[in-house]
């Protein structure tokens, strides 16, 4: 049977679509070659002193660094919490689970910018009783990302739960297994891979979160995408087109290899 | 049991603390600061600014919400239903800006956009302007970038519901004699309904609490709700008028999403 | 029916588990309703039923992973209703066999063992003793998803039997496996029950397999108990239409009940039954009328199938009842071709009321 291909005006529409799409990855390259301090096109003077600044300023190293701290304890928190809530969801099934599940979910279907004011509320509050996890500290940039991210790491959990065989846990349950060696030796070890999911959408989750980073950080604590907001509003730094152009290069290498080997897949398994 | 209550509180405890009580500390905020009374929320409903700002969130959001779905509907038409090497080439253009930062993102349509950008330089250079013309820092940026943003959004309920066509109606209908134009509008479109709407309500909610990109874009001058409750926050504190506007929204996603979910509960029957 | 009772006798009268009236809903669904049940202590006991009848469901409440929702369960005369499924310990092959897929076939099998504590050396003992019992030397190493499904089938029962559980509870053990694989699970499975005298509690909706295996069987419909007892019981003297039709071939003829007969040949009732509407009997006790005998019903033949040994004639009585029977194909009669009218008969004791 042959399939309905997409007729010529279709893929005419489609190109000008994925134009759009990519138009703006594009128009950065050039623009990060400028030899001037404000954002403007190479006049024949390319220059690469934006992508040296990247490495000779010490602030971008300090807010890398700074994003990848955030990034790495609030993925890992936030995937802990989340598979024990999801785990223990599973095995006992308890009455308001869907419930449960949706209060859970929350931080991701409500408006990030009512998030955002909830955290900065809260942070200002504990301000008050520390200065560890508070806001502007680096414990109180932790907090918001795990809330913000938490539910994908719920979604991704509760995936990889639905795949696994309820009669496994039945299993070691009839033979004597305590609730530590059902979670520890026959669930954790069949959803490793869902968790090393959920920690990676979790860290890119919070490598690029912006929009509750802005209410609860300052001067003090500035992750990665905070300083390209300064950049960006203030008055526009074409180091941020330098440093844009490192991370669509990284973002679209990683994803055309993977696309890549998924082809090559499709076309060996016919 | 217990040990399996040890399992699920954690969380439930560290949202509650964190997320639900401060919210509740929100909402009572709206009713007390400055006076206590409903006077915030008269304020959010009745102010002209206000009123110029929600009106132009609503609008602009609609208008974000058809361009994004429909630029979406016709990229996911080839994603799903394309030769193999254009679905790879389809994907491709997908996925590489969803992954990339919002803010990258913007950035690049300032590069494109702004006075000294590519646009401007191209059109000077064919000789069709002599001078550059204002394309940031307007609403026509703000949908620009906010439509790029979402487009990627719309991209997967709509792709689910094209997977789920089925193949034999549309052959039937080809073996039929139908043009193709008529299986598209008749046939493939009707039923592709639901990832249209599921589409439409995601890219809605998403757009209207949106912040960063109108902020950038917009550059001051078209202020969306989501910056109006920043600049009560930051510039001018009103934290009182911010914690009403953030309830109304927050009320107004709820109803839009128990619509959606109620649509596809029905559908699930 | 004699042979039946001889058969019963041979399982030992000890009861071991028992259920007093249980039932189970899901919501407002009854899943079982009223189950009364007394399980003797090493007998093979089947449970059959269609899909769907609630052979599962009593199958996880015997074993304690479920909650009975009404009623009380007994082992050996303690009431463990509300005992976890640890404190029974009863031994489970589930359906689809839930083997632990991250762990090798010895860790499959030593994973009780490790739980209970036991020691190193006798783990090791154990688990060898388990897989030479199973036959899978050789496999030790190897992970679930590199078995056949015959093999992952013995790596569920040597775990379920690894720690030597009083009650061995099977869900459908066979059920994915191809027919001929079958038939030799169903040997050996024989084998280890006789071996091991466990009780075995054992699931299935094949009759076939149900009436090879067992001591007993307890037939289940839309989560209900239609009748106990041994294989032969069940298939010649069912309790109900259900149970006579789901077991196998069955011709049904309604009774003329003024005359006490079908169509008008008088028929001698079974002792104990007064008054019925329809008599059953299995094809096999059917067969052409002689001159001589008691019942002769006629038929019309409709259709003949052969079957190489056999021939199967399909019939029909004058009332428009259809009827079964089967013919060797190598007696020197003459078996009727479609249209001819023919008169079968049957032994009365062979017929049963229902
Ligand atoms: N957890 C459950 N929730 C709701 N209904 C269930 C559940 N488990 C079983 N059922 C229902 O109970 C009935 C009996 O199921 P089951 O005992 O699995 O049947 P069997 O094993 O005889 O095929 C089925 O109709 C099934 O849909
Ligand atoms: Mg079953």
């Amino acid at each position: 049977m042959n399939r309905l291909r997409p007729g010529l005006f279709a893929k005419l529409l489609t190109c000008v679509v994925a134009l759009f799409l990519l138009m703006p990855l594009i128009a950065v390259v050039p623009v990060s070659f400028t030899s001037r301090r404000y954002l403007s096109l190479p006049n024949g003077d390319w220059s690469w002193r934006h992508y040296i600044s990247l490495f000779e300023d010490p602030d971008w190293g300090t807010s890398l660094l700074t994003s990848i701290q955030v990034g790495v304890l609030a993925s890992l928190l936030a995937v802990l919490l989340a598979s024990a809530f999801c785990i223990g969801l599973w095995m006992l099934r308890p009455r308001f689970a869907g419930l449960m599940t949706g209060f859970v979910l929350l931080p991701m279907v409500a408006p990030p910018v009512v998030s955002s004011l909830t955290l900065y509320f809260f942070l200002n509050k504990l301000a008050q009783w520390n200065n560890l996890v508070a806001y502007d500290k680096l414990g109180g940039v932790v907090l918001a990302h795990m809330v913000m991210i938490v539910p994908y790491a719920v979604v991704v959990v509760m995936v990889s739960l639905s795949q696994l065989d309820r009669r496994m846990d039945l299993a070691a349950q009839s033979m004597g297994a305590s609730v530590p060696t059902r979670v520890f030796q026959v669930i954790l070890p069949n959803i490793r891979f869902g968790l090393i999911g959920a920690f990676f959408l979790c860290f890119l989750l919070s490598w690029d979160e912006i929009g509750v980073t802005l209410f609860v950080t300052s001067v003090e604590t500035i992750t990665l995408p905070r300083r390209m907001w300064m950049g960006l509003r203030d008055n526009v730094d074409p180091s941020i087109a330098a440093l844009s152009v490192v991370l669509i290069c990284v973002v679209t290498l990683a994803i055309v290899a993977r696309a890549a080997l998924q082809f090559r897949k499709a076309r060996q398994t016919g | 049991m217990r040990a399996l209550l040890c399992l699920i509180c954690p969380l439930l405890l560290f949202l509650g603390c964190s997320y639900l009580l401060p919210f509740l500390g929100i909402m009572q905020l709206s009713f007390t600061d400055p006076v206590p009374g409903i006077d915030q929320y008269r304020h959010v409903l009745s102010d002209p600014l206000t009123q110029s700002v929600i009106w132009r969130t609503i609008r602009l959001c609609v208008i974000v919400t058809v361009v994004s779905v429909s630029c979406a509907y016709v990229i996911t038409l080839l994603w799903v239903r394309g030769s193999p090497m254009v679905r790879l080439l389809t994907e491709l253009c997908i996925m590489i800006p969803f992954w990339i930062s919002v803010l990258s993102r913007a950035f690049g349509w300032l590069s494109m956009l702004s006075n000294r950008g590519l646009l401007n330089k191209w059109l000077q250079n064919l000789g069709l302007i002599d001078s550059a013309i204002q394309m940031t820092r307007n609403e026509f940026a703000v949908v620009v970038g906010m439509s790029h943003y979402l487009i990627p959004f719309a991209v997967f309920p709509l792709a689910t519901a094209m997977r789920n066509v089925d193949e034999r109606v549309l052959t039937a209908a080809d073996g039929m004699g139908a043009s193709r134009l008529r299986v598209f509008w008749q046939v493939f479109l009707p039923m592709t309904a639901s990832g249209i709407m599921g589409a439409t309500l995601l890219v809605f909610v998403f757009s209207i609490g949106f912040y960063v990109t109108p902020a950038l874009l917009g550059g001051g001058q078209s202020v969306l709700i989501a910056e109006l409750i920043y600049l009560w926050i930051f510039q001018i504190p009103q934290w009182g008028v911010a914690a009403a506007m953030s309830v109304v929204l927050m009320i107004a996603v709820g109803g839009i999403l128990y619509l959606l979910m109620r649509r596809y509960g029905e559908m699930a029957k | 029916m004699q042979t039946g009772m001889k058969k019963e006798a041979l399982v030992s009268d000890t009861t071991q588990i028992e259920a007093r009236s249980v039932s189970k809903t899901f919501g407002k669904f009854h899943a079982l309703r009223d189950v009364s049940l007394k399980i003797a202590e090493g007998e093979f006991l089947s449970l059959l039923g269609p899909s769907g009848s609630g052979k599962t469901t009593f199958l996880t409440l015997l074993g304690g992973y479920e909650p009975a929702t009404r009623g009380q369960l007994f082992l050996e005369g303690q009431d463990m209703t509300n005992w976890p499924a640890k404190q029974r310990g009863f031994g489970m092959v589930f359906q689809g066999y839930a083997l632990f897929p991250h762990l090798t076939v010895a860790e499959n099998i030593a994973f009780p063992l490790k739980v209970q504590k036991r020691g190193k050396a006798a783990i090791a003992d154990r688990v060898a003793q388990m897989v030479e019992m199973v036959g899978l030397s050789g496999h030790e190493t190897k992970k679930p998803g590199a078995l056949s499904g015959g093999q992952q089938q013995r790596v569920a029962l040597a775990r379920a039997l690894a720690y030597e559980p009083k009650v061995l509870l099977l869900d459908e053990p066979f059920s994915a496996l191809d027919k001929n694989l079958r038939g030799q699970m169903q040997e050996e499975l024989r084998r280890l029950h006789r071996d091991l005298g466990t009780t075995f509690v054992f699931v299935t909706h094949d009759q076939e397999e149900a009436l090879a295996l067992s001591s007993r069987i307890a037939i289940f419909n839309h989560g209900e108990l239609q009748q106990v007892g041994t294989p032969d019981t069940v298939y010649e003297r069912p309790a109900n239409r259900f149970t006579a039709e789901f077991l196998g071939d069955i011709n049904i003829l309604s009774v003329d009940d003024s005359a006490r007969g079908i169509a008008g040949t008088a028929l001698e009732l079974p002792a104990n039954v007064r008054s019925f509407d329809h008599v059953a009997i299995r094809p096999e006790h059917m067969r052409l009328a002689d001159a001589g005998d008691a019942i002769q019903l006629p038929a019309t033949v409709r259709d003949r199938v052969y079957l190489g040994s056999k021939s199967r004639l399909l019939l029909e009585t004058r009332a428009g009842e259809d009827l079964m029977l089967y013919l060797d194909n190598g007696g020197a009669l003459q078996a009727p071709e479609p249209g001819a009218d023919i008169r079968v008969t049957w032994e009365t004791g062979d017929s049963f009321a229902l």
